[in-house]
């Protein structure tokens, strides 16, 4: 009888705690601010050398700075924002590489060699057994 | 006059390399020996002389020597005209060979390795020294004539103004270049194949010496960005900045390898491998840097020449060191005994790590160019790329780090083991206790979290150390593990002032208050003075933490007359825990924009950064 209104209890507990994490999910729409940051600290600004938009005082900065602030009161996501501006100036401006066929190469290779020499340095320490 | 002195400097330093490799091949007669090493001295008399008279046209402001009346100006401080010296592309080339010379002499007064070997490597460093004159005399001449009398001078790049990025250059070639005299000794010891422990000492204690002057380099570099741009960081991920860290990160395999090397006798082909990588790196981002091919490929095409040179120097150089060691390495017959995890398996998988993360910063650097020429669309590989990309594939990395004082040189016992997994298990729980206080995020989680952990088994290592040997030569036992505090330390100050920075935009007029933080900060005045080169706008603030008075900050805007470019210069308050950074933005109906930036814990980068340095000082000089 005890056991099984502990257990219970663990059921009501977890619910509760599942509860408070969807919560917490929904509720935890960023703030515009957080998202325009989030934004424009991926997108170049193209009259500075090698500095974000989001950290540029340039006046091409605090344009497009507007720009993703009207559109993300306008309800677009941030993939279209990023379509948007890349359309406008060209892929220059966005500072992560786009995910796309040509630039395969260029996220994979890494991780490609890190795993093969992973795999020769297990097989290299099966040909020499330990010993002590 | 004084161009002239310089060039035939340059000239004869040329002919004197070219005397010490002919008296090299006809060493059969005696008396030849002494021609060998006055033509070296004699060449380093040349290249000073050389050094030193363009040094004197940027003092004397001479614009008549034509490299003088593009980059100084009559007005700059001394200080600066000194600098100016190697503030410009053909300057910096003949601090090149200044350095690459220097390199070569001081090589010649070792009396550790024998002397055919060193002799060797004094030619193929003559060599390598006759390649980059080569390229100096005919493309980068630093001593060509004004065409045009003048009596003023265009001025120095503003940003360039400043005693970190004085010293910078300099210190950053002193570690560049000496790459060239350990690729020189790697294909010396490999021709006569005598890659014996003598060769092993020598080039340790070199190896080090110049991936510590590169780590002080890039440091000054990267701490001159902070308080110069005015961005609020200090690492950008921007190509000239990775291009630096190529070799540096080769150099810390090899620094590392030869550690494993004394031990095992072994892995010499891989030392050998890594020190030419590390010059023929160093040459390929000067050419990546100097060609201009990294700003555009068209303005690459627009004066290929320079670019073109050096391309052809790093295939050759490259080239012919590596078919070299493809010939002539030497092939051991004992198979290197990889033990499921021990110290020597631990460094190895190390090396690895640090030699992909290399290959995939190489990658990102020259990835848009290769899109460029094919497609000729312009792309940017930024921050988030190498964040996503280099940092996971050096976390196995800094694990191996905190366990690695555990680990066992010979077995794969482990060593005193219930004290380091108590003591990690601490750390651990202090960890999940700073998350919890503070905001979650799982890179700030797993950066403090390996710092700590390399730090508390370091620490702890150093402990046992003390009470094997009771502080007998502290340093010398225990350096290399004070060095990986240092990481640690570096680490933690890495992983809180980059993802728990903050910044606040405010406008405020004299007199105001605004509230950051903890911080109140009051716009007290704003003056604007007259310097003799630039007209600055100082604004004055005070700044209170709890109504406490802590200190004033001046942050201000200067224009440079001459050039006509306005600089920020950031006033930053240091604290060991915090630096309150602040900028000075743009007026607007008489208030002015302010930026706020609180960067937590980057005093512990450069702190990590000079322990770095200064056991490693200790590891060039112990026996």
């Amino acid at each position: 009888m005890n056991l099984h209104l502990s257990s219970n209890k663990l059921v009501l507990i977890i619910f509760n705690l599942l509860i408070l994490l969807f919560s917490t999910i929904a509720l935890s729409d960023e703030a515009i601010d957080d998202k325009v940051k989030k934004i424009t600290s991926n997108l170049r600004c193209m009259t500075c050398q090698n500095q974000t938009i989001y950290d540029s005082d340039a006046d091409f900065s605090k344009n497009i700075r507007q720009i993703v602030r009207q559109k993300l009161i306008d309800n677009q996501s941030e993939k279209e924002i990023i379509n948007f501006l890349v359309a406008r100036y060209g892929e220059y401006i966005v500072f992560t590489p786009q995910f796309n066929r040509r630039n395969i190469f260029l996220w994979i290779f890494p991780f490609l060699i890190f795993a093969l020499s992973f795999v020769f340095f297990i097989f290299r320490l099966k040909k020499n057994p330990t010993k002590q | 006059m004084i161009s002239l002195i310089g060039f035939s400097g340059l000239i004869l330093s040329f002919i004197f390399n070219v005397i010490v490799i002919v008296s090299y091949y006809y060493k059969i007669n005696q008396r030849f020996n002494h021609i060998f090493y006055l033509a070296l001295y004699c060449s380093l008399f040349f290249m000073c002389l050389s050094f030193f008279a363009l040094m004197f046209a940027y003092i004397s402001s001479d614009f008549s020597n034509f490299n003088v009346f593009q980059n100084s100006h009559s007005s700059k401080p001394l200080l600066y005209k000194i600098t100016g010296t190697w503030g410009n592309h053909e300057g910096s080339m003949l601090l090149w060979l200044l350095i690459m010379s220097l390199y070569n002499v001081f090589f010649s007064f070792n009396i550790t390795l024998e002397d055919h070997v060193r002799k060797l490597t004094i030619v193929f460093q003559s060599f390598l020294y006759l390649c980059f004159s080569l390229f100096v005399i005919l493309t980068s001449n630093p001593f060509l004539v004004n065409s045009i009398d003048s009596n003023e001078g265009l001025g120095l790049n503003p940003i360039l103004q400043d005693p970190a990025l004085a010293i910078h250059p300099p210190v950053l070639y002193i570690g560049y270049v000496g790459f060239s005299l350990i690729l020189s000794l790697a294909l010396a010891g490999l021709i006569l194949n005598q890659l014996d422990n003598l060769w092993i000492q020598v080039i340790k204690r070199w190896a080090m010496f110049c991936w510590l002057m590169l780590t002080g380099g890039i440091a000054l570099g990267s701490y001159w960005a902070y308080y110069e741009l005015g961005w609020g960081g200090w690492w950008f991920w921007d190509p000239v900045e990775n291009v630096s860290l190529m070799p540096w990160i080769t150099g810390l395999a090899l620094v590392h390898s030869l550690m494993i090397t004394k031990q095992e006798q072994l892995l010499k082909r891989w030392v050998v491998f890594l020190s030419i990588l590390c010059f023929s790196l160093s040459i390929l981002g000067t050419f990546l840097v100097r060609s201009g091919i990294l700003t555009s490929v068209h303005s690459f095409a627009a004066d290929a020449s320079r670019g073109i040179f050096i391309l052809i120097l790093f295939l050759t150089i490259t080239g012919f060191s590596f078919i070299i060691f493809i010939l002539k390495s030497p092939h051991s017959n004992k198979q290197i005994n990889l033990l499921f995890i021990n110290k020597t398996s631990a460094l190895i998988i190390n090396n690895i790590v640090m030699l992909i993360a290399c290959i995939t910063i190489l990658l990102g650097t020259i990835y848009p160019i290769i899109i460029e020429v094919l497609t000729n669309k312009r792309m940017s590989v930024g921050a988030p790329y190498y964040n996503s990309t280099v940092l996971p594939i050096l976390l196995p990395g800094f694990l191996i780090m905190s366990i690695a004082p555990m680990l066992s040189w010979q077995s794969n016992k482990l060593d005193k083991i219930k004290n380091y997994i108590y003591i990690l298990i601490v750390t651990s729980i202090l960890t999940l206790l700073i998350t919890y206080l503070t905001k979650f995020n799982i890179w700030g989680f797993t950066g403090t979290i390996l710092g700590l952990w390399i730090i508390a088994a370091s620490l702890l290592s150093i402990l046992h150390n003390c009470l094997k040997y009771k502080f007998k030569k502290f340093f010398i036992y225990n350096n290399a593990l004070i060095a990986h505090m240092g990481v640690g330390i570096m680490i933690i100050g890495i992983t809180f002032s980059s993802i728990f920075q903050t910044k606040n935009n405010f406008t405020i007029q004299t007199g105001e208050i605004v509230n950051s933080g903890q911080y109140s900060l009051q716009l007290k005045n704003l003056k604007i003075e007259e310097k003799n080169n630039f007209q600055e706008l100082l604004g004055i603030f005070l700044l209170h933490k709890k109504n406490e008075f802590l200190t004033t900050i001046k942050s201000s805007k200067r224009y440079y007359y001459v050039s006509k470019v306005i600089t920020t210069e950031a006033g930053i308050y240091h604290d060991w825990f915090q630096d309150f950074y602040l900028v000075l933005g743009n007026e607007k109906n008489n208030k002015w924009s302010i930026t706020i930036y609180h960067n937590p814990l980057v005093s512990f980068i450069w702190i990590g950064v000079m322990i770095m340095i200064f056991s490693g000082m200790v590891g060039i000089f112990k026996r």
